[in-house]
């Protein structure tokens, strides 16, 4: 505030309460914080690459090498389908979201806790921690999927129109991320099991979708629950816009999505119930 | 809408449970065990969760715009919970607060930092945090550079500076945040002295924008310096409201002969004997609180005992006002023998001509066994100030005058 002198009148009046109201989620306050987000973001991805001597390249090498073990022991050995594609681009393709997945929930959840001295210390909107690590991994995301072109490119695999839906399924897996580290986030404040908790999680989580194994293996009957994991559309659209395979069913994919941001909505509500203590107890 | 004021406190309260703050679960195990127990035995629950206790409570005020208020109590008085929840770091348990325009708090200098990132992008980082936006930091960034007197070492990471550098930074920022109203904990006391100086110059510009500051201190030299108006917090409840002078010796008076914070082994009407005076004299048995450097003191101790005390060894230590453990006469290590206390008594020391620097020291009174064995009281005594017009803490803790010789062509020779 420039003019923040004997004259100017107050650029703002806060009430200071007990927030007694469930829905009054404050949303606009995060908006009005959105650089912070920013720096939050640019901040972990600085600190995450700096004096790593290959840098940014880590972001790579975490999925392609899982894709070397899946290609060896699940294409090679136990010779899983992959309905007709090469088993490293049919695994890198699905392991692209997943690993964002992955890592934007983890982070997010862990990310209170890891900020505990500026929650003791500062004020600003909560919701910009878990909001910020569940966005930052997307840049890793970005530089591995240049990969994956340049994979494409060399099996001469020629991506479907759907390609255009990619920015959709990749948000879903984001809101999806931010809906779990909300619910997950504020438990981790006060139990740190969530930390050992979060690793069997994500695997079984993992084994729950289609990414070392194709959709067509699933038993029919199960197919429609199975569907309800947010995570099997998003992998499922993955391999269908880029390599023309699979089937995603666009009504288990709504039905999830719809059930995604019920969950998301429910974190918001329960994230801002539990803030009020964050800085009493972390 | 009343136009002039800036904070307006109604009956805020804050209540703690021990059960989230002492004896909190860490693990879900222990709160699932917790409830396990609860359920089975219905009344042995009540430890847990029904021991609360206010932090704060029916805290009540206005302050004015341009107003500086002083915020003073001991250690868990809950000036810092005041704070937290006019910053909106916590929530009030009940009542209200209004507070009219941009809130700079600074509860602790350099939160947010990251050791890895280089001054320049910390700068940034912290900026943002504080609620700077990029733009007003950019267009600030020279200033603050400079306020800190960092420039060359902007590009290094932070890591690698000395924490009087990284704090020096980390408060530049910070006062660049031109808030109308800023909330201060404590923090007016970091750096070496010629930065608290700078400190306390800004602190001033501010008060000449007119802008509204609360500011927490245990320093009463610069609540005195900042502020015509404290608020005395005693246990959560707001005991005096006024002006500076009368606030601050009602807390001197409550102050004096507490428990040292440091020793909490036993409860105070437990011990067997206890301080219930400290005075301080100068040679000629006038009492003052301003010595001159080099001037001798004496320190008049009265006790009590619960029962007899074989052989004490009474120790006056003073304490620095950032508190240094600067000077320590004990009884027994003067070896003076007192063989049995019982009842009523006075002990006095005369020091030595006192040789600390320019500065505000609290005493301190402990009483241990024989041998400096158990300690069986601590208290905190009065507060004096050391005078001096340029030896202060820049010449360490004490000052002698040394003796120096030069090397000239007709050989050694004494200075003068």
């Amino acid at each position: 505030m420039e003019s923040s002198n004997a004259d100017s009148v107050p650029s703002q009046i806060i009430e200071v309460r007990p927030n007694r109201r469930l829905f009054n989620l404050e949303l606009g306050a995060v908006w009005r914080y959105r650089e912070l987000l920013y720096f939050l973001i640019w901040r972990d991805f600085k600190v995450r690459y700096k004096q790593a001597a290959i840098g940014v390249a880590w972001a790579v090498v975490q999925p392609v090498f899982m894709v070397i073990i899946f290609t060896v022991v699940f294409g090679n050995f136990a010779k899983i389908p992959s309905d007709g594609i090469p088993y490293p681009l049919f695994a890198f393709t699905a392991l692209l979201p997943w690993t964002y997945f992955s890592e934007a929930v983890r982070r997010g959840s862990m990310s209170l806790a890891d900020d505990s001295e500026l929650i003791r210390k500062i004020y600003f909107p909560r919701l910009i921690i878990p909001l910020a690590m569940v966005v930052g991994p997307m840049v890793d995301f970005l530089v591995s999927f240049l990969v994956l072109a340049a994979l494409l490119v060399w099996y001469g695999v020629m991506p479907t129109w759907g390609v255009v839906f990619l920015p959709l399924f990749v948000f879903i897996a984001l809101i999806l991320a931010l809906a779990v580290a909300l619910w997950l986030g504020p438990v981790n404040v006060r139990f740190r099991d969530i930390k050992h908790t979060l690793p069997l999680l994500l695997q079984t989580w993992m084994y729950a979708s289609p990414i070392v194994y194709p959709l067509s293996i699933v038993p029919e009957q199960w197919k429609l629950l199975y569907s309800l994991n947010p995570m099997v559309g998003v992998i499922e659209g993955f391999r269908w816009a880029l390599l023309g395979t699979g089937n995603p069913d666009f009504v288990a994919m709504s039905l999830s999505a719809g059930f995604v941001l019920l969950v998301l909505l429910g974190g918001i509500v329960y994230f801002k119930r539990m803030e009020r203590f964050f800085a009493d107890v972390i | 809408m009343k136009q002039n004021f800036a904070i307006e406190a109604e009956k805020l309260s804050k209540r703690y449970s021990l059960g989230t703050s002492h004896s909190r679960h860490d693990t879900l195990r222990d709160l699932l065990v917790d409830r396990v127990k609860k359920l089975l035995h219905r009344n042995a629950q009540s430890q847990f969760h029904s021991e609360a206790f206010w932090a704060l409570k029916d805290a009540t005020f206005a302050v004015e715009r341009g107003e500086n208020v002083g915020i003073i109590g001991l250690n868990g008085a809950g000036k810092s919970t005041l704070l937290k929840i006019l910053s909106r770091i916590t929530e009030p348990t009940e009542g209200t607060a209004r507070i009219a325009g941009r809130v700079g708090a600074l509860l602790e200098v350099g939160t947010g930092f990251h050791w890895e990132l280089t001054g320049r992008e910390n700068v940034y980082l912290y900026g943002a945090i504080l609620g700077m936006s990029k733009a007003e930091i950019t267009r600030k960034f020279d200033t603050i550079v400079s306020f800190a007197g960092i420039k060359d070492f902007i590009d290094t990471p932070v890591k690698r500076y000395s924490s009087g550098m990284y704090v020096r930074l980390a408060f530049a920022v910070a006062a660049h945040m031109e808030p109308e109203i800023l909330l201060l904990d404590e923090v007016l006391s970091v750096g070496d002295l010629t930065f608290q100086r700078k400190c306390m110059e800004f602190a001033r510009e501010l008060q000449r924008r007119n802008a509204t500051i609360l500011f927490i201190s245990h320093n009463m030299f610069s609540i005195k310096a900042m502020c015509p108006r404290v608020i005395y917090l005693k246990q959560g409840q707001i005991q005096f409201d006024g002006p500076t002078d009368e606030g601050i010796k009602l807390y001197e008076e409550d102050c004096q002969l507490s428990t040292v914070s440091w020793w909490k082994e036993k409860k105070p009407s437990e011990w067997p004997i206890f301080i219930t005076g400290v005075e301080l004299f100068d040679e000629k048995g006038n009492a003052k609180t301003v010595f001159d450097h080099g001037e001798r003191m004496r320190v008049l101790v009265k006790y009590k005992t619960r029962q007899p005390v074989e052989a004490p060894n009474f120790i006056v230590a003073f304490i620095r006002s950032d508190g240094v453990q600067a000077c320590v006469y004990s009884s027994e290590a003067d070896g003076v023998v007192i063989d049995r206390v019982s009842g009523e008594g006075a002990v006095e020391l005369l020091t030595p001509p006192l040789k600390l620097v320019a500065e505000t020291y609290s005493v301190n009174i402990l009483v241990r066994k024989k041998g400096f064995q158990d300690v069986l009281c601590a208290q905190v005594g009065s507060t004096f100030h050391v005078r001096h017009d340029f030896l202060d803490i820049h010449f360490g803790m004490f000052h002698e005058p040394g003796q120096w010789l030069w090397e000239s062509r007709s050989g050694f020779a004494q200075a003068h």
